[in-house]
């Protein structure tokens, strides 16, 4: 009864455009990453939110988000890889080809990919799942980093910051968001440390992590040939090697081969590279990929 | 409307309740507050411009409700006419949510104004946005929004966005029900893919041809093809293009009547 | 879970199949024998459905030494494949089709020359130089596109065969008790020793 009441009452200011608390927020100048969300008016959001996006339970939802796909990171004498696709796909349309799925997790004004070759300060996280998701997660902590850098006068260590993004995801676990995320970086404390936290609350450090609908395909590469005392040069080409076996057996994995180098100083990018003039020069030059042929 | 720290399901809000318990998962999907209004947009940067278009049609199911319902706007003007903006947004999908996003969108880069007095740059209101399509991450906008301006050089900046906020700057976009007819043929056309050089080479030494930003009569035809090419071939597609050309002089607008079948 | 591989090489195809036999949660046996000789020169492994797995290859196996009986002459491997194929077809459109997965290996007794083919249980014929079937597909693929070179010698194949199984090892959640592995070369079919008790660390 008070349920039937409270549905068909209500305060007359509901039916202003913006509630006061709205209106707040817009005036504020920094509102922006808050962890204030709107929620439909339903009783059960979860299950309703996952049959308007999620196209794995329900491949006709109306609205298709863009996914992520292969991402790897692995750990070396040098410092850590980090390697990524750029492919976004909603349901079977490839909605980009040139995503950034490498995003720094640095001072935010610090965060732009510098042209010259400088290594730049902070941590690199990857996107895989939910591009928004990461986008969005990746960049509230950047803005914890940044806060504990002004607080503690040092950077952050990799192990607090892939915490503070664990014990988020856990305490949104069952909200529907979808990440697998990577987080790498090299702290005097830590030497190079490497995290992988996902949308489950997941949180474990390792050597070596591949996220994605491609994770098989390129850990089937990685792993075969993986040592940890390898040289700067190849693990660069072990991890862009990695990611063209993905891109090759994974119909969701395609594009450029973004790749990055953490190390002491910082991170470095090494190309955002076209993966079918590599594709090409890998089949004919090193004989690999035996199994394309030109013959009908 | 409803925050998430702030939220009581109201079952629990009231204590005891008459009416039965609610815990059948099907009755959740008779809560659909979405429509598609169908339609496309586009948007292409140049080296000076950037171009934002969208045709003028408004569907429901089958039925065209309306021939002139504009899906591009002047964001954060002086008044009513949007005179003084120099950002410009697009939104495509369900309507009423594009509306939404547009007025809130259009307050905040307003508000930035009086109170830093200077206009939003392009780059910060391209991340606004994405964080007010994130805000509703559990109740999505059912829109695809494409932002254009000019960056501080300048230069033509372009922001394409999923329902959910994730963005990225972009030469050019595609977006609505016509994007799968016309993304290839800016892919083509834009980005000169697939395109090589004739007899640079043979075979695999054949040299790509390199993407140049277009100039502005040349994207603007672009446009026009696209949208005629989309009318053909697509029944939400149709009635007007509204063409949106963002230059340091200001922002055009032209309207060219499309086939209305 | 079960796992089956196939690699040509210059003159040999390697057959690689899991040895347990699993129902539910159950491993009933270790030992198992997923493949059946057809011919002399040609070998065919299995997996999918239980009972139907045994009960096609056997059918297969039974009509092929009926033909060779018959016209005292060998099929080759390719119209072995294409025989299957055509066999597997049929039953799918049956009421009760067989849902069985298959590597096909074979060296042809004129040219010499190494066949492998890879057939799924909806009867689609791939002629290849390397294959997988379940899980293994996943993880080995890769591994199979960086190091596969069509003229490697048989001890080249089981070095790549090796690396198949240690990603299998490092990766796979259950244990499939070793693979069982065969050769097809010119001089027939024959069992290879394979080390199935090497210890695999994970990086």
């Amino acid at each position: 009864m008070d349920k039937l009441v409270a549905q068909y009452s209500r305060p007359a200011h509901q039916n202003e455009m913006y509630s006061e608390q709205e209106q707040h927020d817009l005036t504020e100048s920094l509102p922006p990453l808050s962890l204030k969300f709107n929620l439909p008016p339903v009783d059960n959001s979860r299950s309703w939110l996952r049959a308007m996006t999620d196209d794995h339970s329900n491949p006709s939802c109306p609205i298709k988000l863009a996914h992520g796909t292969t991402t790897l990171a692995f750990r070396f004498q040098g410092g850590i890889i980090v390697a990524t696709d750029s492919r976004a796909t909603a349901g079977n349309w490839i909605a980009s080809q040139t995503v950034k799925k490498v995003i720094p997790v640095s001072r935010l004004s610090r965060g732009e990919d510098k042209a010259n070759n400088a290594p730049t300060p902070g941590l690199l996280g990857t996107m895989a799942g939910g591009a928004a998701d990461c986008q969005y997660w990746l960049r509230y902590l950047s803005q914890q980093c940044t806060l504990h850098e002004i607080r503690h006068k040092r950077r952050i260590t990799v192990a607090a910051a892939s915490k503070i993004l664990a014990n988020l995801t856990y305490a949104y676990k069952g909200y529907g968001l979808s990440m697998g995320t990577m987080l790498a970086g090299m702290t005097p404390q830590e030497g190079p440390a490497l995290y992988y936290i996902d949308s489950d609350g997941t949180r474990l450090p390792g050597n070596l992590f591949c996220v994605g609908s491609g994770q098989t395909f390129a850990y089937g590469v990685l792993d075969a040939n993986y040592r940890y005392d390898l040289t700067e040069e190849e693990a660069l080409e072990l991890g862009r090697r990695s990611i063209l076996a993905a891109m090759h057996r994974d119909a969701y994995s395609g594009g450029f081969i973004n790749l990055y180098h953490v190390k002491e100083e910082g991170w470095v990018h090494h190309g955002f590279d076209d993966m079918n003039p590599i594709f090409w020069k890998t089949k004919l030059e090193k004989g690999e990929f035996s199994n394309v042929t030109s013959e009908l | 409307m409803m925050s998430f720290m702030g939220h009581q399901p109201q079952s629990q809000a009231v204590g005891y309740t008459f009416s039965q318990p609610t815990n059948a998962p099907n009755k959740e999907h008779s809560f659909y507050p979405y429509t598609d209004n169908g339609g496309s947009t586009l948007g292409i940067t140049g080296a000076d411009f950037a171009i934002l278009a969208g045709d003028t049609r408004s569907v429901a199911g089958y039925n065209i409700n309306s021939r002139y319902a504009p899906k591009v706007f002047k964001i954060g003007g002086d008044d009513d006419t949007g005179e003084g903006a120099h950002i410009i947004l697009s939104v495509v999908g369900f309507a009423a949510d594009g509306q939404a996003l547009k007025e809130r969108l259009d307050a905040v880069v307003k508000m930035y104004k009086y109170q830093h007095g200077k206009p939003m740059s392009v780059r910060a209101c391209a991340q606004r946005l994405s964080t007010i399509l994130y805000q509703k991450r559990f109740f999505p906008y059912y829109v695809h929004a494409i932002l254009a301006g000019l960056d501080e050089e300048g230069k033509g900046a372009l922001y394409s966005y999923d329902p959910v906020g994730s963005y990225e700057r972009e030469q050019c976009r595609a977006a609505g029900s016509a994007a799968s007819l016309i993304m290839p043929f800016l892919d083509n056309q834009v980005n000169f893919k697939n395109q090589y050089i004739p007899s640079s080479g043979d075979g695999h030494a054949l040299e790509p041809k390199k993407p140049e930003p277009l100039p502005r009569e040349t994207v603007e035809q672009l446009v026009r093809d696209a949208f005629t090419s989309a009318v053909e071939r697509h029944i939400e597609v149709g009635d007007g293009l509204q063409m949106m050309v963002i230059t340091q002089n200001g922002i055009e607008e032209i309207y060219t009547p499309l086939k209305k079948d | 879970m079960e796992v089956l591989l196939g690699i040509t090489g210059k003159d040999f195809v390697l057959v690689a199949a899991s040895k347990a036999a699993m129902r539910g949660p159950t491993i009933l046996k270790a030992e198992d024998d997923k493949t059946r000789q057809l011919n002399k020169h040609s070998l065919m492994a299995f997996s999918g459905e239980a009972g139907d797995t045994v009960q096609f290859a056997e059918y297969i196996q039974a009509n092929i030494q009926l033909y060779t009986m018959r016209n005292d002459t060998e099929l080759g491997p390719n119209a072995v494949a294409n025989f299957v194929r055509g066999e597997l077809a049929r039953s799918l459109r049956s009421r009760s089709p067989y849902t069985v997965n298959l590597l096909l290996a074979g060296v042809d007794g004129i040219t010499q020359k190494p066949h492998l083919y890879w057939i799924d249980y909806l009867a689609s014929l791939a002629p290849v130089p390397y294959a997988a079937h379940g899980y293994a597909q996943y993880y080995c693929l890769s591994t199979l596109d960086k190091h596969h070179h069509p003229d490697i010698s048989l001890e080249e194949g089981l070095k790549l065969l090796e690396m198949c199984t240690d990603e299998l090892k490092r990766r796979l959640p259950i244990d499939y008790k070793g693979v069982l592995v065969k050769v097809v070369t010119k001089d027939g079919v024959r069992e290879v020793d394979f080390d199935n008790d090497k210890i695999v660390k994970s990086a």
